[in-house]
């Protein structure tokens, strides 16, 4: 369910949205964005960098969190700007959430600044795979 | 895998500023389909999209002895995209990297790629920075 410019307010969380991650998502990622980094696809390579088995792209994560942001602006085009730091990596088979919530927003330009994350949960803990994303959202009038 | 301190490849400073050749990047309906049954979300260009045009021109840079990077240790930073208007299905983008800024900061190398992404009436319809970490070491 999208958002509507009057209707939102600093403080308010965009809703989760929640994905396990798989080997052939993350194989369909690599074919869809040319990104064929061995890293994302051969455990050998993987385990050689020290993880213990591949990891998803950072982008792979980034497109989701990108999807929990386009749901909510209703329309990609609606977004300026997108950017995330990347943090913990994902493993196959784990759970990714994106969030976020709006921390300012500007009446005359229907434009609204939104802080973004996505968790994983590891070891009964929230960890960040990304932290510190913003968007910019314009509401089209 | 891992050089000797004194071996290891460090990506090169003076590269600062170098821009690529640019090269056509079509927003297929099929490549923004395999997107959108990735990730779901609303229709239109989905917002990472672009990560796919950034691929077509990484190459150059990734393999650019004079830059000197050393793949197998980098990982990606931070990404962002700032878009001027909105993308078309069925357009063609000229995409042309640069390299923005390069630093060395604890035995680690930071590199800013940002890619400009200009239409046919050759105005700027999207940036992507990507900052790329080389790594000291593999782990």
């Amino acid at each position: 369910m999208s958002a509507r410019f009057a209707d939102v307010h600093v403080g308010d969380e965009l809703p989760a949205l929640s994905r396990t991650v798989t080997r052939e998502d993350v194989r369909a990622y690599a074919n869809a964005s040319g990104d064929q980094n061995p890293l994302h696809q051969d455990d050998d390579v993987a385990r050689m960098v020290g993880f213990d088995g591949i990891i998803a792209h950072g982008m792979f994560t980034m497109g989701h969190l990108g999807a929990c942001v386009a749901g909510w602006a209703g329309d990609p085009a609606n977004i300026a700007r997108l950017s995330a730091q990347f943090r913990a990596p994902v493993f196959m088979g784990e759970e990714i959430v994106a969030g976020g919530r709006v921390r300012s927003m500007d009446e005359p330009s229907r434009t609204v600044i939104a802080e973004l994350w996505v968790t994983v949960e590891r070891d009964g803990r929230p960890e960040f795979a990304i932290r510190k994303g913003e968007a910019e959202v314009r509401f089209p009038r | 895998m891992q050089a000797s301190a004194g071996s290891v490849r460090r990506v090169n400073p003076a590269a600062e500023g170098k821009t690529y050749e640019q090269v056509a990047f079509e927003i297929s309906e099929e490549r923004v389909r395999a997107f959108q049954e990735l990730f779901g979300g609303p229709p239109g260009v989905p917002p990472t999209f672009l990560t796919a045009a950034e691929f077509t021109v990484f190459p150059q840079v990734i393999g650019d002895p004079e830059l000197g990077l050393d793949f197998t240790r980098v990982v990606h930073g931070t990404q962002e995209y700032v878009f001027h208007r909105p993308l078309r299905i069925g357009e063609t983008l000229r995409v042309q990297p640069r390299i923005a800024s390069i630093r060395h900061k604890g035995g680690n190398g930071f590199m800013v790629i940002e890619t400009q992404m200009r239409g046919v009436d050759d105005r700027v319809a999207a940036v992507a920075r990507s900052t790329m970490i080389e790594r000291e070491s593999a782990t």
